[in-house]
Order: C-alpha cells, then structure tokens, then sequence
C-alpha cells in the first residue's frame, strides 16, 4: 500500500497585489519525506512555505495538508529564520508552549527530553537571552516538534547563523529527522544544505517561482556520518547538477509578466 | 501637568542600570561612576540648599521665603502635639500625607485598571479605537481642575468626586499606552505562537499582552504622576484631613513654611513611590530591551 500525501498543491498561485509570486505549481510530498525547496532571494519559496502552513490563502488553486486545507498551528510544526522565542518565557516554557496548547499534561518531563534531543540537556530555566543565537534555534526546533505533527516546516532556519554552527545544526536536524521519520519541507537558498538535508529537492525559477528541478537525492538517510556523506561522489554530483539548476533558474523568469 | 512631582519627567537615561544575578545583564556602571553620581547629586541638593539660605537671609521676609529652619520648625510642629494642638489642622503630617496618599492610590488604580482594560479593547478592535481615541485625548487635554467642579456638582464635596479626579486623570496615559502597545505587537511572535497552536484568546496572553507590558508600566508610571500632580487640586475643596488641604489652609494664614513642608511631603513620597515603581518593573520585566 503506499503512503498518502502529506501535502498536496493542485493549481497554486499566489499574488501580492499586482506581483505574482508563486506559481502555478503542482506538487504533491508523500508522507515522511523530507522536502528541499531552493531557490534564489525572492523567488516566493517562502511564502510557498507559509502556504503550506496556513499563514497566507493561495489566489488560485487549492493548498491540502493531509485531508483538509492548513490552518497554522494544527497538523504542522513551524521553524523560522530567527528563534522568535518569547524573552518573558524561559528556555523550557518556549517549548512547554505548544503542549499547554494542545492541552498535553505532564509537560516538564517532555520538555527535558525535548531539550535534551536537541542537545541542550539542562537549559529550561534559562532566560532565552542567556543562550547562544544557535542555542535559540535549537529551542525553536524542539518548540516546533513538541507536539507530534505530522509536518515539520522550516523556513531558512540555519541562515542567520554562523558557519559552524549551521553545519552542527544541519547534522542534527538530519539525525532528529532520521529519528522521527515527519514529513518536513525546508526552504534554503543553500545548494549544500539541499542535498545535504533532503530526500528530494525541488529548485524553483525566479519569480513567479514555479518549479524548475524536482530531483530525489538517493543518498542513506542514516547510518552515515556527515563526513563520509559529504565525501561520497554521487553527493558531490547531485550538489553540482542542484548548483547548476538554482542558478539557471534565477535567470528564468517562470512566465513573463 | 508641568508640575508632575514624579520623575514621569525625567530624562530616560537617569533609569539605574538593571542590577540582579545573571549573567548577559547589561554591565553595571563602573563603580566609581556610580559613586560620582551620587556625589554629584549630593553637592547640587547642598548647594540648592545654601541658596535657598542665603536668599531667605537676603530677604529677610519669612512670609515670601521662608528660611531651611522654619520649615524644619514646622515639620516638628505638625508631626507632634503642641499646647493641646495636633499637629497641623487637627492632624498631624503622616495623617494627611497618608490620607492623600490613600488617594492617590484608590484613585490610579480605578483609573489604571479602566486605562488597561480600555488601551487593550483600543489596541485590538479597531473600530473602537476610531471611536474612543478622540475621546480619551480629549480627556487627556483636559486639566483635572476643569473637570473637579463636574464632579463635585454630581457627587458632592466628600471623598467620591476627588477618587473620580485622580481615576479619570489617571486613566488616559494607561489607556493610551496599552492600546498603542497591543496594537503593535510584533506579528513575528504573534505568528510563532499560532504556529504552535495558540488561539485568539492565547494569543493575547501570551504573547500580545506580555509584549505591551514595559509600555503599559510607562503609561502606569505617568499615570501615578497625573494622580500624584492633582491630589493637590482635589484637596482644595474639602481636603483636610490631606497635604493638599494642609497646603490650602497654610496659604489661607500666609503660612509659607508649612506650604513648603507639604510641597516636600509630596514630592519625597512622589519620588519613593517612583523608585518602587520601577523596582517592580525591573523585577516584572526582566526582558525588557532584550526581545
């Protein structure tokens, strides 16, 4: 039997005011992938993200997350380019947040593994300003899966961030994700981030961003180390062909305007 | 309003660096900045007080400036019973300092809870923001005073039209604070909280309401300032016992010494209750300037 979409985009556009940003795209994610969305600055990858989350309504065509049209806050968890953690809320409250929400008791116990996944055992009574800019998104990450979604969307989580720091992130998120097995959709306008962290990458043109590539990256999604990935020879030639695709499509208009 | 005895007025920059346990705080001043600041405020309260000497010793007219001696004289006076006299108009000092006092805070915290409750609906339904905004900078515009004389036609002379002063002056500065504050909550965090499944109501608790906190403590500390610059006017009709009163009274019999005694009972409580005005909002809201 095979899996069911996890999400599904039929027809989907999306304009702001006279400028059209997306689209049209049909795309459909089938449950427990991990989805890559590339592209460059202002090709609509991230409000193709809000799309899917909910945040924004397409202007023509239909969004379906699962069985239902997304609502933010149900059925999927959210990272963004910065931690938005809450300042008056300690380390373990930001991630108690959702689970209050969704009405989960005995949350303390959950919050420690939760912080503890994303290796920052012992931190919840910490101020969210006593920790690292990393150290923050790390929280945000444990926020967002919480509660157990079936989707996991980041936007651009790791661009803020130093280089060394995004790199421990990235292998992190690739072994949590191994862990967990969500359906994830992360937008990067970084080519090694793409085919380090996906099981599929779609590149998309300069807006309106359409979909220029949808490439499955065929790479061992655990039992590796992040160093004997990155040495294997189909990952230098999938980062490569993705390279050579973002910047194709950042000169292809999707239609002309 | 200029009259406002609290340091509402102040210069921003005087505000104390936070101080308290964690690390990431703000560096505390270097010490001997601190002490040179303390210092300097020491000589320049010398310096106000050998001027105020020297010119009631030029003077030589008690009545106009009355001399640093007098005015001690008189806090001794009003503070104890004297000839079978108590203290100052039947009652000493502490009395009408803590009557007024009482005042001030029934009558700003009236007008603070109504100021909250009002800046929050402002902030987040929009056509009652276009109805009511006119509405409470008219009031704001409005000197205290002006509408006292309202008040005691409703209410008479006794303690209810001098709390509606200080609620209605009280109020505005709270309301308008509040509603600026809930109207710009920062949308970035608004929408982390809805990602995680927060509600409407939730929403505002967790996230608009907590943000507008450090803006509604301004408003609250303007807000006391009001209350504590028309306690006075409130007073004049029917005050005693109240510094306001005592004031009134001593002006009647040209007691200048006595009305300098009250202008310093209020001004010292005005900047006492300042100092523990903001010790709360240091204590409630470790955040601010760090979101």
């Amino acid at each position: 039997m095979s899996s069911p979409d996890a999400i599904t985009l039929t027809g989907v556009e999306h304009a702001y005011g006279d400028v059209t940003a997306v689209g049209p795209i049909d795309l459909t994610v089938p449950e427990g992938e991990f989805l890559v969305l590339v592209g460059a600055s202002g090709c609509g990858k991230s409000t193709l993200l809000r799309l899917i989350a909910g945040f924004e309504q397409p202007t023509t065509g239909t969004v379906r997350t699962g069985d239902t049209a997304p609502v933010p806050g149900r059925g999927a968890g959210m990272v963004f380019q910065q931690p938005r953690l809450l300042p008056w809320k300690t380390v373990g409250g930001n991630v108690e947040l959702g689970l209050g929400y969704a009405g989960v008791a005995d949350r303390r116990e959950r919050v420690e593994e939760l912080l503890a996944g994303v290796g920052l055992p012992g931190v919840s009574k910490r101020r969210t300003w006593q920790i690292s800019g990393g150290q923050q998104q790390r929280v945000a990450i444990a926020r967002a899966l919480a509660v157990d979604n079936p989707l996991l969307l980041l936007d651009e989580p790791f661009a803020a961030l130093d280089a060394l720091t995004r790199e421990r992130l990235q292998e992190d998120l690739r072994r949590v994700s191994a862990a967990t097995g969500r359906t994830s959709v992360f937008v990067t306008h970084s080519v090694d981030e793409a085919v380090f962290l996906g099981s599929r990458v779609v590149v998309l043109t300069a807006r309106p961003g359409r979909i220029a590539l949808d490439l499955r990256i065929d790479l061992p999604r655990s039992g590796i180390t992040p160093d004997e990935l990155r040495g294997r020879p189909e990952y230098a030639a999938l980062r490569s062909e993705i390279g050579h695709a973002v910047r194709a499509a950042a000169h292809l208009e999707g239609s002309p305007t | 309003m200029s009259t406002s005895v609290t340091t509402a007025t102040a210069p921003p920059a005087a505000e104390p660096s936070i101080g308290g346990p964690p690390a990431g705080r703000r560096a505390p001043a270097p010490r001997g900045g601190r002490r040179r600041r303390i210092l300097l405020r020491l000589l320049a309260l010398a310096v106000l007080y050998a001027l105020w000497e020297v010119a009631a010793r030029v003077t030589r007219n008690p009545t106009f400036i009355p001399p640093p001696s007098a005015v001690w004289h008189q806090l001794v006076e009003t503070s104890s019973t004297h000839d079978g006299r108590r203290g100052y108009s039947g009652h000493l000092l502490i009395e009408h300092l803590g009557v007024s006092l009482r005042r001030i805070l029934v009558g700003s915290a009236i007008g603070i809870g109504a100021g909250l409750v009002l800046g929050v609906v402002m902030g987040s339904v929009a056509w009652i923001r276009v109805v009511v905004e006119p509405v409470v900078t008219f009031i704001r515009a409005l000197p205290p005073l002006a509408y006292f004389s309202l008040f005691i036609i409703w209410f008479g002379i006794d303690e209810t039209p001098k709390i509606w002063l200080l609620s209605i002056a009280a109020m505005p500065p709270v309301a308008v604070a509040a509603a600026a504050a809930v109207y710009s909550a920062p949308t970035a965090l608004v929408e982390a909280a809805r990602a995680l499944g927060a509600g409407r109501r939730q929403v505002i608790r967790d996230v608009v309401l907590p943000s507008a906190l450090p803006e509604i403590f301004t408003g609250i500390r303007l807000a006391v300032g009001v209350a504590y610059s028309s306690v006075v006017a409130a007073e004049t009709i029917n005050g005693v016992p109240g510094i306001g009163g005592m004031i009134r009274d001593a002006q009647r019999y040209s007691q200048t010494d006595v009305v300098v005694l009250g202008l310093f009972a209020i001004g010292l409580s005005g900047l006492l209750i300042d100092a523990l005005l903001r010790t709360a909002e240091n204590r409630l809201i470790p955040w601010r300037g760090r979101a």
